[in-house]
């Protein structure tokens, strides 16, 4: 199983029976193919539809049935369009529970800084629909991996990167622990099955402590 | 004499000048004017400012062509990298974009612009978009204002000189009617442009479209140009999709 797969399958267990949920770019989408059989959600996509089901096959696919990422969806029975207005308004007052997003950097702060990086002296690539979703949802889901390719902790004391959000993430899932961000710091709830507290203290630059009932993620 | 507004592309596209603000209806690709965007590819009017949540899908396709071209100067949008070539420009420092905004408040901008008001406040971002060095191309710093104890930025609201939207249907009347999630945000888009051109997929008969349908009325729309048809523009998305390792190349039946 590779990093992203642990972090997606991790993360549609975080999903709450009934909610609406909005999934990020990248790693986040991942999430939909994980959900267990039992759990229903109604799926959220910003371009301004509620209730969105699987791909279509390519003869199905409509032009005009597409996600935030332009790919083709489906619309489940039940489902609603909406205007884009009415969608980022929905994220803002809290109509989406919750919601999977990829980041650079999280904090033991709950910040999440996802949309910029230096390239040639200019931030880049854009905030898209993250920044609305930060500020209005109430359960952000950080979904990342735990380090960086030179190896680096992306779960850090302090983000160093422009925020998409301040105090907004409540959990942090990466390829190797999951974590919950509380009023006194990040609390350690599940690792990799295999690793131990003193492994993922080696690789981790923010403060944690453990919470009560540790224990290996069940995959 | 009755209101006629079908009109020949060329006729309807002649507003587009060089240096023209234009604002445009798409979603990362979806929903894209493709007659209007061919004709602004083929005619190279250039220095346009753009107004667009974000500028085109990767592929080669449609808008993000027009950054290759190098037709636009500014882009006022929510990112700038869903398009490879938007993004080249970008970085090469070609595209002008002052600053970034979050995709609820750009839109809220335009609805500002489409019903009249002067701008919106907005609470998105505060202390994270305003912090020095983020937008060094700003002249003014963000504006904020003070409600009841909370910060919002005062957002202006934002309008074009030719705003180009996409639809399913239209009659000659302009009214307009949209499929799924090609709503997006044009009805505000037209309302927030001094002329503004719907390219749709058919042209139907005043009277076709059912009242509660129409998303986009047609004292909205000054010009209503033909598209290609829904047909064609499945074709040209499953073409892109299956390009992009979105979907499965079809297989012959």
């Amino acid at each position: 199983m590779n990093a992203r797969e642990i972090i997606a399958r991790r993360c549609a267990q975080e999903l709450r029976e009934g909610e609406v949920v909005n999934l990020g770019f990248g790693i986040p989408t991942l999430t939909a193919n994980y959900l267990p059989a039992s759990l229903s959600v109604i799926f959220h996509s910003e371009n301004g539809c509620f209730g969105f089901g699987p791909k279509p096959s390519t003869l199905e696919a409509d032009s005009d049935v597409t996600n935030a990422s332009c790919e083709p969806i489906t619309l489940l029975p039940g489902a609603v369009i909406m205007d884009l207005a009415t969608s980022l308004g929905a994220m803002r007052s809290g109509y989406v529970a919750t919601s999977v997003l990829g980041g650079l950097e999280v904090d033991q702060e709950g910040n999440l800084a996802n949309w910029a990086s230096q390239r040639d002296g200019r931030w880049w690539p854009g905030i898209g629909g993250a920044m609305d979703l930060c500020y209005g949802v109430p359960r952000i889901i950080a979904a990342l991996q735990h380090t960086d390719k030179a190896g680096n902790s992306k779960v850090r004391k302090r983000t160093t990167l422009p925020l998409t959000g301040r105090n907004c993430v409540k959990v942090i899932v990466t390829d190797k622990a999951v974590f919950d961000v509380t009023p006194s710091g990040l609390l350690l709830r599940e690792t990799f099955p295999g690793l131990t507290i003193d492994n993922i203290r080696a690789i981790t630059d923010a403060d944690f402590s453990v919470a009560s009932n540790f224990g290996p993620m069940q995959l | 004499m009755a209101i006629e507004k079908i009109m020949r592309l060329d006729d309807a596209m002649a507003h587009v000048t060089p240096g023209t603000r234009l604002m445009m209806g798409e979603f990362v690709g979806a929903g894209e004017p493709a007659r209007c965007i061919e004709w602004l590819l083929q005619n190279r009017v250039g220095g346009l400012t753009l107004i667009t949540v974000t500028p085109g899908v990767r592929g080669g396709f449609l808008m993000g062509r027009l950054f290759e071209q190098g037709q636009i100067s500014e882009l006022i949008a929510t990112h700038v990298a869903t398009s490879s070539e938007s993004s080249d420009a970008y970085l090469r420092g070609q595209l002008k974009m002052k600053q970034f905004f979050p995709m609820g408040t750009w839109a809220e901008k335009v609805r500002a612009g489409a019903m009249g008001l002067g701008g919106v406040l907005v609470p998105v971002g505060v202390g994270i978009l305003d912090q020095p060095g983020i937008f060094p191309d700003l002249e003014e710093p963000k504006p904020t204002l003070e409600l009841h104890g909370k910060t919002y930025f005062v957002e202006e609201a934002l309008r074009a000189e030719v705003s180009i939207i996409k639809g399913w249907r239209a009659d000659p009347l302009g009214n307009v009617e949209f499929r799924m999630t090609g709503t997006q945000n044009q009805r505000d888009l037209a309302m927030a442009g001094d002329y503004t051109i719907a390219e749709v997929n058919e042209i139907v008969p005043v009277g076709t479209i059912s009242p509660e349908r129409v998303g986009c009325p047609g004292p909205f729309v000054n010009a209503v140009v033909q598209g290609y048809s829904l047909e064609e523009q499945h074709a040209m998305y499953r073409d892109l999709w299956i390009k992009l390792g979105r979907l499965a190349p079809a297989q012959p039946a």
